[in-house]
């Protein structure tokens, strides 16, 4: 397989926008095309990624369509939907195109738009991504998954409110330093316990916000890579499933998809996780980023609530993670997660984070998981 | 093989149905064609009889379009006796009152002409 790297990355503003999914791609695309240095015309396809905007813009079939608007309407283009980790999945892909040498150089990426819905009518399109004959009915929500994951991990291992607490108040710090974040200030962790239950026993400010959103990055070959500003390699990438339905996950309080992509992607890396200097990962709540860092091999199982506590994921920690602000504090566009989780550790390697950057980061770990733990996946970069 | 159609139908007449696989006797709730343990085709139809405990529930709170009005209710993963889990609805039980390891008996549910899985007080 030949070697491919990110030479190209760009992120919109985290938050409400007026305009459509696909004005708010072309804009990261734009930002993502001149900082690699390439012509639009290099473009050979586009893997896009995108979740509700047959729900909440009547638009299907918006691969050419954001192509149309950038003004390459001839590229081939595919829509991807992996649930939240909908652009990460779209990235692997473009991976295995180049990494096949079909391609030189591929755009990827991923946007979403829901600010314009009501709540209830967000909520209900986000739980289309759980099981719609048994979950759906009995009126779960994703915060409903994710809160029966952590009353699993609570049962069993102690975890506690104020451990997840400290997840949000870590983020919304991180977040502070991140222009694009949807959340650039700080709270406490009284705050995020007083703050309304929404699924208990997840309140208010374990939860990720609703946000609009895109982020794309330009993908290259070796050849074109070297001639360009900055290439970030990538060791590997790496998809694993679990059981849609909750009910037929053997064990509530893992997450046995990110242990499966995990491995794989070490395996694939030949790295382990003591190689990995900053992680961007998957917080849609503040119980995910727990699980996540115990099932990426960074602490044992049932020890991520009190790394979380000990400050050991903070920047200037043993292991940052989010540096970004996660999905916590810098928002979470479902359809463009992946692919903003992927720049962030780009800018990271590079070295041109600024006031949240990860002193000497070398390698870097993307997690993203889709749905109700159903899809993750997990890429390893290196500058190197 | 159980269809989701078969399986609900018989949910609403109050007939849990499971499947075990004859060649490695995992118990599953269908549909599935395949055993996601050893990937063999040998179902057989297993009767459950609704008894389990609460492995996990949550209070929702903050509920999907359509649903305020039953707001806020409990969903709970229940481990049923014969060891297999379902997720459903809690009915009847007061929301302060739920722990995991309680004793929940199956009842079916009609919502909006849909069949969903509940779960009330043991008997």
């Amino acid at each position: 397989m030949k070697r491919v790297a990110v030479i190209g990355v760009g992120v919109t503003k985290f938050g409400k926008h007026e305009r459509s999914t696909a004005e708010l791609f072309a804009e990261a695309a734009l930002d993502a095309i001149r900082d690699a240095g390439v012509s639009p015309r290099a473009i050979q396809a586009i893997y896009f990624g995108n979740v509700v905007g047959g729900e909440g813009e009547r638009q299907l079939h918006m691969g050419p369509q954001v192509a149309s608007v950038l003004g390459i309407p001839a590229v081939p283009t595919t829509r991807f939907e992996t649930a939240c980790a909908t652009s990460h999945a779209a990235f692997r892909h473009a991976v295995m195109e180049l990494a096949a040498g079909v391609s030189d150089v591929l755009l990827v990426g991923g946007a979403e738009r829901v600010l314009n819905l009501p709540t209830d009518a967000a909520t209900e399109y986000f739980a289309f991504a759980s099981d719609a004959a048994f979950e759906q009915p009995a009126g779960l929500t994703f915060a409903g998954v994710f809160a029966l994951m952590a009353r699993a991990h609570m049962t069993k291992y102690g975890t506690t409110e104020e451990q997840m607490a400290h997840v949000a108040v870590k983020n919304h710090r991180h977040g502070v330093l991140n222009p694009k974040a949807q959340f650039q200030k700080e709270i406490t962790l009284e705050q995020v316990l007083a703050s309304p239950k929404i699924a208990d026993p997840l309140k208010l400010y374990d939860c990720c916000p609703f946000t609009d959103g895109a982020a794309a990055v330009v993908l290259a070959s070796e050849e074109v890579a070297r001639k360009s500003r900055r290439p970030i390699w990538i060791l590997s990438s790496a998809a694993a499933s679990d059981s849609m339905c909750l009910h037929d996950k053997k064990d509530l309080s893992r997450i046995l998809a990110t242990e499966r992509a995990a491995q794989a992607a070490y395996r694939q890396a030949g790295r382990g996780p003591e190689d990995v200097d900053v992680v961007e990962l998957h917080d849609c709540f503040t119980i995910a980023e727990i699980m996540a860092t115990e099932g990426l091999g960074f602490f044992e199982p049932g020890t991520g609530g009190i790394a979380a506590e000990k400050g050991w994921t903070s920047l200037g920690g043993k292991l940052p993670v989010n540096p970004s602000g996660g999905l916590k504090a810098k928002g979470h566009p479902i359809g463009a997660t992946g692919a903003a989780q992927i720049a962030e550790i780009v800018t990271q390697l590079r070295g041109e984070a600024g006031p949240r950057q990860v002193d000497g980061a070398r390698v870097g770990l993307v997690h993203t998981l889709g749905g109700n733990a159903a899809t993750v996946l997990v890429s390893l970069l290196s500058s190197e | 093989v159980i269809t989701l159609k078969a399986f609900f139908e018989e949910a609403r007449a109050g007939r849990l149905t499971g499947i075990r696989c004859g060649q490695c006797g995992e118990l599953a709730i269908p549909p599935k064609e395949f055993c996601p343990a050893c990937q063999e085709r040998a179902w057989e139809p297993v009767p459950l009889q609704g008894n389990g405990t609460i492995a996990s529930f949550t209070v929702i709170r903050v509920p999907p379009r359509g649903r305020a009005a039953e707001a806020p209710y409990a969903v709970a993963v229940v481990r049923l006796d014969e060891g297999v889990s379902l997720l459903g609805r809690i009915v009847d039980i007061p929301l302060d009152t739920l722990k995991v390891g309680l004793r929940v008996r199956f009842r079916p549910l009609v919502y909006d002409n849909q069949t969903v899985i509940g779960f009330a007080p043991a008997v």
